[in-house]
């Protein structure tokens, strides 16, 4: 019980930074009032792109609303804590930086406004941000059009990565870039982990929409790839927002699988756990890999149980860098939990994007795509580059053993094992298939 | 205090008569309205993406206060139809584009694939909305919200459910438009501007349309259930099968929405369907008043204005649905006859002038 | 697959589970169609009031006392006030207003969007999960299957609360106020019926249903701000199916929505949120009125 009060306490400390924000903020709060109160008094003479030489602007475009809101909340405590330390030690090559947030509300038509008004109206230098894989495969075309580059910080899809053309669904193009793990890579690491356990029988319980699939897909085509002896015997794909997964749960259990993949997330893992462990399948099923447990639950002092797997496309413990810790231990300041991977990824693209202006001298779009191809770059999730080819940052498969952390009260992922995912491994164990690598 | 507003008042109104006997006469006034809408398109880039949507949305919300407004009849479904003609759109430039590119070569294939989508899109809607508005037109009132409710989430599960991989499911499906080739020059048809006026013409015709069909003797019968059905009954009037028809003209212009929509915003998705996007045309009819003609215009335009206007603030933007909430319930409250009700008491404590039904389009 | 190899797959785990889903389902839906059948208002909020419940016996376990069952009934009081508050600020200048049911529908989504925000502001959107109280924390084993006691509770209690409530309605004088103010208001009123009062009563009543609901959903599900939005469309069909106004028509509905959603997907792999869809159409087309009709019945 007392946990669970600091958690509502914690809740309440980490509202300041963002009250401190919009402070901040005001003054060009109030310059953007006239000037959109000008616009709505004449529409067709609207048209405030800033042209401030001394500004850098970047668009954060999340889910803010609705659902899968959790997600956007957590990326604007990355973003937000980038960008104070970055203008506190004298911005981008001397020049303040402004992130603006805007709420993709998880769908395509609101997403490519937001986009749009963020190129055209606030003049954003680059863009960043996306956590809804069908939103992102629909924006990537958009940003290609007009040439703005983007950096997906959380949307896993390998589509969005692999060349257009690669595949009948694939949708990668010079502009768009991810510098977080994707699902092609997360899988592989899944299917790393099958191989060292003693389970034969492998079953599904994911989300009904294009995710839920994929993941299976891909933890299929790599177990076969990688030779693990193994055989698909049950899946289930319950739509979001369920609020009993029981007959679901049931129908895995009568399968009697010795292992199960899931990709639930949010809400709906909370919801599966709770009732997963009430209808006794934490006796039943020996080993359940959590492919995205670690996204918002964990840090929260969430449902998972420990001694199960989960994966992370950031650990704050790994690697042992002096910048990880730095970032882990700020974070921890500042907001009285450990950083989950969807903070890191919008707190690092921030830092991308500072690296890629200082090293062209440039805010020109143009020039921040060719500093990005290609880029090698470090951060809290340790060294990486990213693949020229596809633009899909080359970071590792991170998958551990859930356990409880009395110092941080959290859950952490001890012992934790790295598998290096770059494009040679993942296409030698995706030979066979028609699955793209998007590494 | 009250002396100054008296003061401002007069002097408003008699500019406001001096316009009116000084001939602003609604040729005049037309005439001002077409200049604007084409210098809309020279307006900065974003401002004419986002009046393309708002004139997508207006039709939309013109298509469903057809049925609304002058039948009575609430649809809580018609994004099912907006649905049809978005992945209408998308499915026949998917799977018949490069069969139409072989046939009339590929230098003017985009335009003929397009137009080709489009009529094919709306027919689809059509023939969808024959046996769904034969079936919902049964029903009255609360009723009738709830079974269109039903139809529309319906289709939203057909979408996610993929049959055949036609829909493509949860990530619906991308529309490309591609470019022709007019003298050498290489035009994209989802240029902006472009863009623009081909909204701009096809959403004009049918609100000309709509305009024409609720002033006929059809719109007449129309007005008549909506006042009383069982008067209309008694009049001889086919009441069902005139809103049977309603429904099904309805539909089509939301399906005409639906098609222009998924050009603008390069995608179908299954979103289109869910009724909380029929919601939105209810929400717009409501705001901007149901019982006007322009009604579903003006409150399309509030609609898409005000969340935009919401998201240049950060402060606002993170909070939105708050704002936008207490926004739509004050509407609701304050302004009984919605915004353009609101407009003609303006307009008359102004200028001191009768609010005529001049408008000619106004159902009362 | 032939039927022999099919009935053996439905155990009683379940039914359990369906009757459970079934319980929460009707305290919604029940509020749902109390308030319809005697205001003439669709409440869009209900979900949101629901939601609210959960996230006030969580508050109260956590920061006031950890005691579950005060929780609860503090939380469904709570969320009572807000209902009440809602309808005699936004909803009662509405009655006389002509064609003001949708005005009531948009000002109750108003007040979705509004509560979301609020919630998300407070706690924050992130899932919580919360303890099922220690009396029912253990699991019951029926031949294949496992299920946690607190089902049979929650069960236990919707049934308690249909019986009071068609007692209340019935056998009360207050009841009788509302059965002939919902079949007729003006003759209600002329009759000296306080109908401003007794409405905001209603309104409370309904919302306090929804507060339970959301209160006894939180051991079983995680609470977050989109608890309700789902829960929502659920309790449109099953008033749908049981008829708008109907108690015993919610109490019904509910159950085969909470059955169907527990049986359903073994059968159906494909299809199965279409289901629902599908026999809300079918009930509306054949038998507007519902499986069962009226008021108190």
């Amino acid at each position: 019980m007392e946990k669970d009060q600091r958690k509502i306490e914690n809740k309440n400390n980490q509202r300041s930074p963002i009250r401190a924000s919009s402070e901040r903020n005001s003054r060009v709060g109030r310059r953007r009032f006239l000037q959109s109160a000008g616009v709505v008094g004449a529409v067709a003479l609207a048209g405030c792109a800033d042209d401030d030489e001394d500004v850098v602007r970047l668009g954060a475009t999340y889910i803010f609303s609705g659902f899968a809101s959790l997600y956007g909340d957590e990326a604007e405590r990355g973003f937000e804590m980038a960008e104070e330390e970055i203008n506190e030690n004298g911005g981008i090559n001397g020049q303040e930086l402004e992130i603006i947030q805007r709420d993709t509300e998880g769908d395509a038509d609101s997403a490519i406004r937001q986009m749009n008004s963020l190129v055209e109206e606030d003049g954003v230098h680059g863009l960043f941000g996306l956590d809804s894989s069908g939103v992102a495969q629909a924006i990537a075309p958009q940003a290609e059009d007009i040439g703005m580059p983007y950096m997906v910080t959380h949307a896993a899809t390998p589509f969005l990565t692999s060349p257009v053309g690669e595949h009948d669904n694939s949708v990668g193009n010079d502009y768009v870039f991810r510098n977080c793990n994707s699902l092609a890579q997360d899988m592989f690491g899944a299917a790393r982990v099958a191989e060292e356990l003693d389970a034969d029988e492998w079953a599904t319980i994911g989300p009904d929409y294009a995710f839920g699939y994929e993941t299976w897909d891909y933890f299929r085509d790599f177990c076969e790839g990688l030779g693990v002896d193994a055989e698909f015997t049950e899946e289930q794909y319950p739509a979001l927002e369920t609020s009993d997964f029981s007959p679901y749960i049931s129908a895995i259990l009568g399968a009697e699988p010795d292992g199960v993949i899931t990709p639930l997330w949010g809400a709906d893992l909370t919801t599966f756990v709770s009732q997963a462990d009430d209808a006794g399948w934490f006796d039943a099923i020996d080993y359940t890999l959590f492919s995205v447990g670690m996204g918002t639950d964990l840090p929260a002092g969430g449902p998972l149980p420990g001694g199960q797997h989960a994966s992370t496309r950031y650990s704050p413990f790994t690697p042992e860098t002096d910048e990880n810790e730095t970032f882990r231990e700020a974070y921890y300041d500042e907001y009285d939990t450990l950083p989950t991977y969807n903070a890191e990824g919008a707190y690092r693209a921030v830092y991308m994007y500072k690296e890629a202006i200082e090293s062209t001298g440039s805010t020109d779009a143009d020039d921040l795509v060719d500093a990005f191809n290609g880029m090698e770059h470090s951060g809290p999730v340790g060294d990486y580059r990213l693949e020229e080819r596809t633009n899909q940052a080359v970071v590792p498969a991170i998958w551990g053993v859930v356990s409880y952390d009395d110092g941080w009260e959290s859950n952490v992922l001890d012992p934790v094992e790295v598998y290096e995912a770059g494009p040679e491994e993942l296409e030698s164990a995706l030979e066979g298939s028609d699955l793209p690598t998007g590494v | 205090m009250s002396g100054d507003e008296d003061g401002t008042r007069t002097g408003l109104a008699a500019f406001g008569s001096a316009a009116v006997t000084d001939g602003w006469t609604r040729e005049r006034i037309s005439l001002l309205v077409a200049i604007g809408l084409v210098a809309m398109a020279f307006a900065p880039s974003f401002q004419v993406y986002l009046f393309t949507e708002f004139l997508i949305i207006a039709l939309f919300a013109l298509g469903f206060n057809l049925l609304y407004g002058y039948t009575g009849l609430l649809s809580f479904g018609h994004g099912l139809f907006f649905a049809g003609g978005s992945y209408g759109v998308a499915i026949v430039l998917r799977d018949l584009g490069p069969v139409i590119a072989d046939v009339v070569g590929s230098g003017i294939a985009p335009v003929v694939t397009f137009a080709l989508a489009m009529v094919i899109a709306v027919m689809i809607v059509v023939v969808v909305a024959i046996p769904v508005g034969w079936l919902s037109v049964r029903l009255e009132e609360i009723y009738f919200a709830l079974i269109t409710l039903a139809f529309g989430m319906l289709g939203f599960s057909f979408i996610l459910q993929n049959p055949g991989g036609i829909t493509n499911g949860t990530d619906g499906i991308l529309v490309l438009l591609g470019s022709v080739e007019i003298g050498g020059m290489d035009v994209r048809l989802g240029d902006r501007q472009l863009y623009y006026f081909l909204t701009l013409g096809i959403v004009a015709s049918a609100t000309y349309t709509i305009w024409r069909i609720v002033n006929s003797p059809f719109g007449a019968v129309c007005k008549a259930i909506r006042e009383s059905p069982d008067r209309a009954a008694a009049l001889g009037i086919d009441v069902t099968h005139h809103r049977w028809m309603t429904f099904i003209l309805s539909a089509l212009f939301v399906g005409i929405a639906g098609a222009l929509m998924a050009g603008l915003a390069s995608v179908a998705s299954p979103y289109h369907a869910h009724w909380t996007n029929s919601a939105t045309a209810v929400v717009a009819t409501v705001i901007g008043g149901a019982t006007f003609f322009a009604g579903p215009i003006v409150g399309a335009f509030i609609y898409l204005y005000v969340r935009w206007g919401i998201s240049r603030f950060p402060a606002l933007e993170a909070h939105w649905e708050l704002f936008f909430g207490a926004l739509l319930i004050a509407v609701v409250l304050y302004f009984k006859i919605g915004a353009v009700g609101g407009l003609l008491l303006l307009r008359e404590r102004l200028f001191g002038a009768e609010t005529s039904t001049d408008g000619g389009g106004e159902t009362e | 697959m032939n039927f022999t190899t099919l009935v053996p797959l439905i155990g009683i785990g379940d039914i359990v589970v369906g009757l459970s889903l079934g319980s929460r389902l009707f305290l919604i839906a029940v509020g749902l169609s109390l308030i319809f059948g005697v205001l003439g208002v669709l409440n869009f909020a209900h979900g949101a009031l629901y939601m609210l419940g959960a996230y006030f016996a969580l508050a109260v376990t956590t920061s006031v006392v950890d005691n579950f069952w005060l929780a609860v009934v503090i939380g469904a009081l709570a969320v009572g006030v807000v209902g009440a508050l809602i309808e005699v600020a936004t909803i009662r200048p509405l009655y006389e207003r002509a064609e003001g049911e949708l005005d009531q529908l948009i000002v109750t989504f108003g007040f979705v969007l509004i509560i979301h925000e609020l919630v998300r502001f407070i706690w924050g959107s992130q899932p919580y999960s919360m303890d099922t109280p220690a009396l029912f924390d253990f699991s019951v084993t029926v031949g294949a299957s496992t299920f946690s006691a607190y089902r049979i509770l929650v069960i236990g209690l919707a049934a308690l609360v249909m019986l009071s409530l068609w007692l209340f309605i019935t056998r009360t004088y207050f009841g009788s106020l509302v059965r002939g103010t919902s079949s007729d208001r003006e003759m209600a009123s002329m009759l000296g019926v306080d109908v401003p009062r007794l409405y905001t009563g209603v309104f409370f009543l309904g919302s306090v249903l929804a507060g339970l609901g959301g209160a006894l959903s939180a051991p079983l599900q995680s609470t977050s701000p989109a608890l309700g939005d789902q829960v929502i469309i659920d309790a449109f069909i099953i008033v749908v199916i049981g008829g708008l106004g109907s108690m015993t028509g919610a109490f019904v509905g509910a159950m085969i929505i909470g059955l169907l959603q527990s049986i359903g997907p073994q059968f159906i792999a494909a299809g199965h949120i279409a289901i629902p869809f599908l026999a809300m159409v079918l009930v509306l087309l054949f038998r507007p009125e519902g499986l069962f009709g009226g008021i108190g019945e």
